[in-house]
């Protein structure tokens, strides 16, 4: 998506070139941006910042700092409430905390494994010239994207219904299981709650890995076929290597995006011990139902973010550093 | 001789391989496994539609079958008056519409700055930007509640809007490198002409249109589904709620009234499959134009 997020695999050196070359070809700022100009820059910054910093960035600026106080939303945030680290130490101590950490990470990275390839996959055979009939398969991986969370979690609920959904209707008559599945109690909640986001949100991988195969050169895959490649081998030499930087960004943003899964999971309704993401445990924390844990949630944020940032960026870090 | 033998042999092959009947065998096979998948995929869209022509006792019995026996015709004008839906529907259109023309405006435009001018803090803006899409907080929404009820904006629908409004990050990142493509000379020839620094911008937006309908589908898909900020912004009204909440709310005050629901999807996901089959044909390209950068 851009030229930064794009080569995190290149060297520091190369970085550190690819910079100093910049900054010898740009024109100075204050030769290029005068007067009217000036005005009208910070005219169409303004707009974006304000909301961006009001609706993004104070926001998670803000969550840092409600997290070292014993605050319940009411009233100035004063010394008298400063709690320190205290609601990190609770927080440590709490189990259900953990249990939704746990079942995060467990959604976030199934969730990730699952989609990401099926999307690749559908996206390289609606992105060949011959297959037939693509603008509708493209329009049918899309479909769900549009249905509202709070839907997608009722019609799931019926079609897994153990008694009389659709789903072990078939199941049964088929002869693959003998008894129905209870597909959203305790044991498969997790499971069903992975497949259905992944069934609601393909639509989405599809499009950016079609975006990203677009950029493979299809000289290079004619070129391959005179030299007797089959289409695995067009895949592991030419696609891949081409959109490696580009499915660095796609993964990293999946990833993070399933981080924060919370609409499916209420609307669900599954037994809340195993399926409790974090989103869910600080919605109940601070906005359900009083006392209102303000600064409590807002650790548990912190600490959950901080937590996957640093486990993410170092194995970004050994990723890389294995690559050269 | 032989290396030229070689060649020609594989040229054959790739003579063959192009012959027609190849690929219809290739296009029966893959349509066949697509066929089953898309099944997979469309089977609970479809039911829930389907759904919305049931009557309430014949969807228990009905099974895995999606055509009804009987088809019921009031569902929907009932969920409509009776349910409220009509004014989640409402609700709905204003906050997608608002929020996404807020968002395609100030994002183009500071998209286009960031492209196109060198300035003190540019490369700041930008890191940034860049940065939060990667931040893995959960959510947001305290603060954001916070900031809203500080406004006095909490149960209004400008709230709801603003809050709606506020992210964009991945849509300022599509469009500066969009606008970093367009040649410094088409600029160069417009300031000759006299063209001052609005009207440069207004003759760079028709070449954007791609990722203008990459931000609208995106913006207007998950404004139209957003599920979080309506909750919770409005607890205390509930004619502010939009479609999603409604729903949700619906089916706590109506227990088991799954055609009444299923009419509401029905309402609800019309108009977004009207967006999406209008501006599709931009759609791919837009992004592909965006990650060549």
């Amino acid at each position: 998506m851009s030229q930064a997020s794009l080569n995190l695999d290149e060297s520091r050196e190369e970085r550190r070139a690819r910079r100093r070359a910049k900054r010898l070809q740009a024109v100075p700022y204050s030769q290029r941006v005068t007067g009217s100009t000036r005005f009208w820059i910070i005219a169409f910054l303004a707009p974006f910042l304000t909301l961006y910093i009001s609706f993004t960035l104070w926001p998670l600026l803000a969550t840092i700092i409600y997290s070292f106080y014993e605050w319940d939303g009411n009233g100035p945030l004063t010394s008298e409430i400063f709690v320190g680290l205290e609601n990190y130490t609770k927080l440590v101590q709490d189990d259900i905390f953990w249990s939704s950490f746990a079942n995060t990470l467990i959604f976030a990275v199934t969730n990730t494994i699952i989609k990401l390839p099926l999307a690749l996959f559908i996206a390289i055979l609606l992105t060949r010239r011959w297959v037939w009939m693509k603008r509708i398969f493209r329009t049918v991986f899309f479909a769900p994207m549009v249905v509202p969370v709070a839907m997608a979690g009722l019609i799931f609920n019926f079609l897994l219904h153990p008694a009389l959904g659709a789903v072990n209707d078939v199941l049964t008559s088929l002869g693959i299981v003998d008894r129905p599945i209870n597909f959203l109690g305790a044991q498969y909640a997790m499971l069903s709650l992975v497949l259905i986001s992944v069934w609601q949100i393909l639509g989405q991988y599809m499009i950016y890995w079609m975006a990203a195969l677009q950029n493979v050169p299809e000289e290079l895959y004619e070129a391959a076929e005179i030299d007797g490649a089959n289409e695995w081998h067009k895949l592991i030499y030419i696609t891949l290597p081409v959109i490696r930087p580009v499915a660095v960004v796609i993964l990293f943003l999946s990833f993070v995006n399933a981080l924060k899964v919370f609409g499916l999971v209420v609307a669900l309704n599954a037994p809340s011990d195993a399926t409790r993401v974090v989103s869910s445990f600080i919605y109940n924390q601070a906005l359900s139902e009083p006392p209102f844990r303000y600064g409590f949630a807002s650790a548990a944020a912190v600490l959950f973010g901080v937590t996957v940032l640093i486990a993410v960026s170092t194995q970004g870090y050994f990723v890389r550093k294995a690559n050269h | 001789m032989t290396t030229k033998n070689y060649a020609m042999e594989n040229r054959l092959k790739l003579l063959r391989f192009v012959r027609p009947g190849r690929f219809f065998q290739y296009n029966l096979l893959i349509l066949l496994g697509l066929g089953i998948v898309s099944f997979i995929w469309i089977y609970p869209f479809l039911w829930s539609i389907f759904t919305a022509f049931k009557s309430d006792s014949a969807i228990w019995s009905a099974g895995a079958s999606l055509l009804p026996e009987e088809w019921v015709w009031d569902n929907i004008p009932d969920a409509w008056e009776r349910a409220n839906f009509s004014t989640y529907f409402f609700n709905t259109v204003l906050y997608s519409v608002s929020a996404t023309m807020i968002v395609l405006t100030t994002t183009a435009m500071c998209g286009y700055v960031l492209a196109r001018y060198r300035f003190f803090g540019r490369n700041i803006i930008y890191g940034v930007v860049l940065a939060t899409l990667f931040v893995p907080i959960a959510t947001v929404i305290i603060p954001q509640f916070q900031l809203v009820k500080t406004l006095g904006l909490l149960n209004t629908r400008a709230g709801v809007i603003l809050a709606l409004s506020g992210g964009g990050a991945l849509y300022v990142l599509l469009f500066t490198s969009f606008f970093s493509t367009i040649p410094e000379e088409i600029y160069d020839a417009a300031k000759i002409d006299g063209a001052n620094f609005l009207q440069q911008f207004q003759l760079s937006l028709p070449l954007a249109k791609p990722i203008i309908a990459t931000v609208v589908i995106f913006q207007f898909m998950q404004t139209w589904n957003e599920f979080n900020v309506p909750l919770v912004f409005t607890f205390g009204n509930q004619d502010l709620r939009n479609l999603a909440v409604g729903m949700y709310a619906f089916q706590g005050e109506h227990a088991m009234d799954w055609p009444g629901f299923a009419a509401g999807t029905v309402i609800s996901i019309i108009p977004v499959l009207l967006v999406f089959f209008f501006f599709q044909g931009y759609f791919v390209r837009g992004l592909q134009g965006a990650v060549k950068q």
